[in-house]
């Protein structure tokens, strides 16, 4: 088995669009992802890091290049549910209540009724969402469903969990709840999390590497290390050093933008 | 408080129309002097007066109507939900099926009734044929739509959760479609109640429709056109409040947040 959770190599997508112009989104990404890692993929909006994550989920097919997912390829990673995923919109089924939205991936699994409850129940205490079992999902605010989606996937207990700017459309009080929840969840399970966000704070308060994507095609520009303490409370938010690597992050996207002017 | 104005816009309106038909028919009989005043548009009290008399004949022929049109909305619906399946499983099938739906949905229902019912020689077949024609349409469109217009976020969440074809219709789509299934059964319920008493016109022996023609032309019976009228237009609302009731039982998510936004 490897170390690695998840292997890029020389990922290209070009995308066509209605005139056949061919457009570069991915520009040879490569990249691998340590075991137990807390990874994001950081960008403008547009520069492709959704579509990174899409293919490293199987839900979209790179033009070139290899993926690897969990030892296996990308498909029979996603068929054998290695990564639980969390989208930017909740993406609940809304004639299901909680509870069963939660065991929707087990009812894939063919995991029997009993324990596919059983199981529900105990991410949805993780989750801290007791009491709402039976709610539906209209009836929740936005970042109780959202945390209904990390239940969800995190109910089949995967090796990774894949986050596509999940956080993105929540209020920034909500937000920093849900950051500490994660943080300790992840502390808790040992997943490997790649996480996609355009925020740079939110990627540095809580990543151990920071992919930097520029767009246009996108390309890595620089993976940052982030030396910030472990565990990470909100009394990191407040650190020089925090304030140093945001900056020096910042300074990464500034002098791409000059360059490309 | 929103129901309470509502029944009240409602009363208002009846009592409005009965006031104006009150009138109307005084205006015709003692102002007018028309002869025929009282078949052409009668009181409300002979009206009332004759609904009471023969409101069971008349119901019991209404049951008849309605069971034809029940029985043609049933084929109806299920032709409309396997023509929709098939065309949205098959790109190809819908390219090849959806226009000759459309153009099957111009022919007038007028000119078919007697074409039916010229080709089965039978008023009852002809009854279920023309409801269920009337129904297919609506249904399988609607259902159509709600089967393609689930959000690309939940087909990918599907997948990645990885869903085959078959868990895909059964866990997602086919609910995702069941509110727009509903519309379409709205729209065809009282559309199927119509074309029945259409058919019924034509020459049934029985039927409410019969009853209607019957008393316009017949003479004989003349008090039982307008309650026959007044049932038939029930008949349609009728339709259209069970199927509500349906899909108020079927469809409870949609329920919940009405009334939580209420």
């Amino acid at each position: 088995m490897s170390e690695y959770a998840i292997e890029l190599e020389q990922i290209k997508m070009v995308y066509q669009d209605a005139k056949k112009n061919e457009r570069t989104v991915l520009d040879n990404i490569a990249l691998c992802i340590r075991k137990g890692e807390f990874i994001s993929l950081l960008g403008p909006s547009g520069c492709g890091k959704t579509t990174l994550l899409r293919i490293i989920a199987d839900l979209q097919k790179p033009t070139a290049g290899r993926v690897r997912v969990a030892g296996l390829e990308a498909k029979q990673a996603r068929l054998s549910h290695k990564y639980g995923m969390v989208f930017q919109t909740p993406a609940l089924l809304e004639w299901r209540t909680v509870l069963e939205n939660i065991q929707l991936p087990l009812e894939m699994q063919k995991v029997p009724k009993a324990e596919r409850r059983r199981r529900a129940l105990e991410q949805l205490e993780i989750v801290d969402l007791r009491g709402y079992e039976n709610s539906y999902p209209r009836e929740l605010s936005g970042g109780m469903q959202q945390r209904v989606g990390i239940a969800r996937a995190l109910v089949t207990e995967p090796e990774i969990l894949l986050m596509d700017e999940p956080f993105s459309a929540l209020d920034e009080f909500t937000k920093e709840r849900l950051h500490g929840d994660l943080l300790r969840i992840w502390r808790n399970t040992g997943k490997t999390i790649v996480f996609v966000t355009h925020n740079i704070s939110e990627a540095v308060f809580l990543s151990d590497r920071v992919c930097v994507l520029s767009a246009n095609p996108a390309r890595l520009d620089a993976v940052v290390d982030i030396q910030l303490p472990r565990p990470r409370e909100d009394a990191v938010l407040k650190t020089e050093e925090y304030f140093k690597t945001v900056s020096y992050i910042r300074d990464i996207f500034e002098e791409k933008y000059y360059e490309n002017i | 408080m929103k129901t309470y104005k509502k029944t009240l816009s409602a009363a208002l309106w009846l009592i409005c129309v009965l006031i104006i038909w009150e009138l109307a028919a005084y205006i015709l009989a003692n102002v007018l002097h028309d002869p025929l005043a009282a078949k052409k548009l009668p009181g409300l009290a002979s009206i009332a007066v004759s609904f009471a008399q023969h409101c069971k004949t008349l119901c019991a022929q209404a049951g008849i109507t309605v069971s034809y049109a029940a029985a043609g909305f049933i084929i109806g619906s299920l032709i409309g939900i396997i023509l929709a399946v098939i065309m949205s499983i098959s790109g190809l099938c819908e390219k090849m099926i959806l226009p000759y739906l459309l153009a099957a949905q111009m022919i007038p229902v007028l000119g078919l009734a007697p074409i039916i019912f010229g080709l089965f020689k039978n008023i009852a077949v002809s009854r279920i044929v023309i409801s269920a024609y009337i129904t297919f349409f609506p249904v399988s469109v609607n259902l159509l739509s709600g089967l393609k217009s689930a959000e690309e976020n939940l087909t990918a969440m599907m997948r990645a959760y990885a869903a085959g074809k078959r868990q895909l219709y059964i866990k997602l789509l086919f609910p995702h479609a069941v509110p727009y299934l509903f519309t379409g059964l709205k729209i065809s319920a009282p559309t199927a109640v119509t074309a029945a008493i259409l058919v019924d016109t034509l020459s049934a022996k029985d039927g409410i429709g019969y009853v209607i023609i019957y008393t316009l032309y017949g003479g004989g019976t003349t008090g039982q056109f307008w309650p026959a009228i007044i049932i038939a237009a029930l008949l349609g609302l009728f339709s259209f409040f069970i199927i509500s009731a349906i899909e108020y039982i079927c469809v409870p998510w949609k329920r919940q947040s009405e009334e939580v936004s209420a």
